[in-house]
């Protein structure tokens, strides 16, 4: 289709103030916060699911393209429009439809922002559980696609253990509804599918999320530790004894150190490691599981474990966490994420090639991680501007990912494959695997037309 | 400054941005607007795209550019601490150079040029002011020398709503026996118009001018009623007086009991930053205190306070280049402030006074708007 055509016929879908085709605009559509750039042909801004259906029927009868997108902190190139077409940009879409304490549901649209949604329900002492480092800015359609996941995932499982159910628009338009307010529902498990799908198969048009009571209390305490091989230790030996915190989060020294330029919050700097171990739940018996963790620290090693005062210390360690990723900018401009799982007692082995790759390819690598699920997120701090860094870099990161997987592992945690990660897809799936993917991804969309050329890589 | 000038200048600065998102939530004009082109990123990734010769400059992003408040919210959230103020104001001159930037911008220079303020009024009337002040023999404040110099401000001198701050506050430094002038006619803009309209050099001219006048009435002290103002004498003059806001001399006045409360004033205030003054120039605590002295008045902190205010909408000459933008910025600022239960906003700022006052008259907002300055009289009288 004409590309003057296609804008003519946007625009009388959402109004032309909603429908941005200039140079600038499409350059600025062309990036998430991944290292991959592909400009779109087009964006829109949509308000409604009509409206989205409408554009996804037109993109279906023109064969264009098509892609969702939220705040765009995709870390593996989810919303990047490799093959150009339209992006559905869901900031408008941000409203808090229900909520439903009774039965505790959170209907929301697409672009709700996640720390919106939290802040909304803890009004009434509710939790919505999901809280990926991105939280402040990420939006609930992003963490559905990539099913998110956040350090307090390790009690309270990822963004699929919270989605109730979901609308879809389909390839062609059709908007169907998955799920429901009711816990058990009837047929193929669809909003699983969705969840994770990393927008390939519809666009999410609402969803019904699930709702918890807020913890009656919360012990938060700092272990830190020497050598990393104890920190690392102390995650397993912790679960081992049957003990499932809230959070077991890793940071090493060299994402400390970034971190405290930027947000104070008194990290040992000294120190290799430190552990933000949480506890939640009823205040009967947290003091003997908390002694036991302590003991557990002890018995690995650690130099000391602080417990956070109130809640104002706990706010500041938290803060120090979730800012990690962006304050490896005061290192280097430029970074990558290997979002990688491994199985937990792994976790040592698997550091130390780490830092061996690191080591090899003359970078520097920062470790802040979800120790308690085994999933690293080694960050490659690097210069983008720098070609050679660059492509050593991706080489650095491909050997980081073999690693998890030869561990027995996988090769993403929570950020996606995207784009960044398909032919990394091999160290996990055998062919049969990756050809079944692409019959369920042809099922939803014979045409290739929603977000194409992620998640799932091209038939060989 | 040309792109070449611009990538020495902001290159590595802008490379800082890893593109992370924290700041979309921050910025005033892109939860108005939802769009990235109004987003802290977005717009470091045109200085980005422009530097790396993949983007031009031109009308779209004259627009983008353009519309930044200035506010540096983004900055005070951003983990790699990138300066998008600062690479917003280096982008605007080039910008200017490339010949994309408002129309405006090109007649404010000329105003200032020729009339030396931003209304393009007669200086004579920059103590026009005065007249609000009952049995004031003419030029009373305008001395040959004096301890401090009152620096109004061309907002503060000329707009009618607002003119009440710099009386309010010769009212309270003359009850309280400080020994200072005005320079009156003499008083010229401080040039922070010219730094937001991309023209940062030509404020020399302004500059000399003003340090000038203030060495000849051999002022040890400077005192601000505009944060703007104060900001622009803090970071681009070099002046050997003591720079102070009125917030700062009006708590040392309450301190030294110079001035004291007889009346109780009722109400629930909040107070909001102007940015200027807060996360531009780190003002935070001491109008804080001066509200806290009221007696009666009953204080809610905004749940974004001090590094995190929110713009009011009127910063970064937005208001002239998109009134519209600002309006809609100011509007979910007061919602912002009625969320909050309070019946009345404090500022220390006549631009975020004039803002927030305007945009509660036209959407019929019942909410009273007050410079501290005018609180503090009242609580005098």
């Amino acid at each position: 289709m004409d590309k003057q055509k296609l804008i003519a016929s946007l625009n009388e879908i959402v109004g032309p103030d909603n429908v941005l085709s200039s140079e600038m605009d499409l350059m600025l559509y062309s990036y998430d916060a991944s290292l991959d750039k592909a400009k779109p042909d087009v964006v829109v801004l949509p308000d409604s699911t009509e409206e989205v259906s409408k554009i996804m029927a037109l993109a279906y009868k023109e064969k264009i393209p098509i892609l969702g997108r939220g705040s765009g902190t995709n870390l593996t190139g989810g919303t990047v429009p490799i093959k150009g077409g339209i992006v559905v940009h869901f900031s408008r879409m941000n409203r808090i439809l229900e909520i439903d304490y009774a039965n505790r549901t959170a209907t929301v649209q697409p672009g709700v922002i996640t720390l919106d949604l939290q802040t909304e329900v803890l009004k009434k002492g509710f939790v919505y559980q999901p809280d990926p480092a991105s939280q402040k800015v990420s939006t609930i359609g992003g963490n559905v696609s990539e099913n998110s996941g956040g350090p307090h995932c390790l009690k309270y499982g990822v963004t699929s253990n919270h989605v109730q159910g979901l609308e879809v628009v389909l390839n062609d338009g059709t908007v169907i509804n998955t799920g429901g307010k009711a816990r058990d529902n009837a047929g193929y498990d669809i909003t699983a599918l969705v969840v994770g799908s990393e927008g390939t198969v519809g666009l999410v048009t609402k969803a019904i999320l699930k709702l918890e009571r807020a913890p009656e209390s919360v012990k938060t305490l700092l272990a830190i530790f020497d050598a990393i091989e104890d920190g690392a230790n102390t995650v397993s030996a912790i679960v081992a004894e049957g003990i499932i915190p809230a959070t077991l989060e890793m940071m090493d020294n060299t994402v400390m150190r970034a971190v405290e330029e930027t947000i104070k919050v008194g990290y040992p700097l000294d120190a290799a490691c430190v552990l933000i171990i949480e506890l939640d739940g009823m205040p009967e018996g947290m003091d003997d599981n908390a002694s036991k963790i302590v003991e557990i620290c002890r018995q690995n090693h650690v130099r000391d474990v602080r417990l956070a005062k109130d809640e104002a210390e706990r706010n500041v360690l938290w803060a120090g966490r979730k800012g990690a990723f962006g304050s490896v900018g005061q290192v280097r401009p430029s970074y990558l994420c290997c979002d990688g799982t491994v199985p937990r007692t792994k976790l040592p082995e698997v550091l130390n090639q780490v830092i061996e790759i690191g080591k090899k390819y003359n970078l520097p690598i920062g470790n802040v991680f979800h120790a308690g699920d085994g999933n690293l997120h080694p960050l490659i701090m690097f210069d983008e501007r720098d070609e050679d860094e660059r492509s050593r870099v991706l080489k650095a990161s491909t050997e980081i990912l073999k690693a998890c997987a030869d561990a027995g592992g996988t090769i993403s945690g929570e950020h996606g494959v995207g784009m960044e990660k398909l032919k990394e897809t091999a160290f996990i799936f055998n062919e049969c695997d990756l050809e079944f993917e692409r019959q369920i991804k042809r099922a939803f969309d014979p045409d290739d037309i929603i977000n194409p050329g992620k998640m799932i890589p091209a038939n060989s | 400054m040309n792109i070449v000038q611009l990538k020495k200048l902001s290159y590595d600065e802008v490379a800082k941005c890893n593109k992370c998102g924290f700041c979309l939530p921050s910025c005033p004009t892109y939860l108005v607007k939802k769009a990235e082109s109004y987003s802290a990123r977005g717009r470091n990734a045109i200085t980005r795209f422009a530097i790396e010769n993949k983007l031009e400059l031109n009308e779209d992003t004259e627009r983008a550019i353009f519309t930044c408040l200035g506010c540096g919210a983004c900055t005070a959230v951003c983990l790699s601490s990138v300066q998008t103020k600062d690479l917003i104001f280096q982008n605007r001159e080039c910008q200017v150079d490339a010949g994309f930037y408002p129309k405006v911008a090109k007649r404010l220079v000329k105003i200032l040029e020729e009339s030396h303020n931003i209304s393009d009024e007669d200086q004579e009337d920059r103590a026009e002011w005065q007249e609000l002040i009952k049995e004031l023999p003419e030029d009373a404040f305008e001395k040959e020398t004096a301890d401090v110099v009152f620096f109004v401000g061309c907002v503060a001198s000329f707009f009618p709503m607002v003119q009440k701050i710099p009386a309010n506050m010769a009212k309270i430094m003359q009850s309280a026996g400080v020994d200072f002038t005005i320079l009156g006619g003499e008083e010229w803009c401080c040039g922070f118009p010219l730094i937001g309209a991309g023209m940062p050099e030509k404020l020399a001219a302004m500059k000399d001018h003003n340090l000038k006048k203030v060495a000849k009435v051999g002022a040890k002290t400077i005192v601000f009623t505009c944060p703007s103002c104060y900001h622009t004498w803090h970071h681009f003059y070099k002046s050997d007086a003591k720079l102070m806001h009125a917030s700062q001399l009006i708590l040392e006045l309450i301190k030294d009991k110079k001035i004291e409360f007889n009346k109780n004033i009722k109400g629930v205030a909040t107070y909001h930053d102007p940015c200027d003054l807060g996360r531009n120039t780190g003002v935070y605590e001491e109008p804080r205190e001066i509200i806290k002295a009221i007696p009666g008045l009953e204080f809610v902190e905004l749940p974004m306070n001090r590094k995190f205010s929110v713009c009011c909408g009127g910063g970064g000459n937005v208001e002239m280049t998109d009134p519209d933008l600002s309006a809609q910025v100011a509007q979910t600022k007061l919602a912002s402030i009625k969320a909050v239960g309070a019946d009345t906003v404090l500022t220390a700022c006549q631009q975020c006074v004039r803002t927030m006052e305007t945009r509660a008259k036209r959407s019929k907002t019942d909410l009273v708007v007050k410079d501290l300055t005018q609180l503090v009289i009242e609580a005098m009288e």
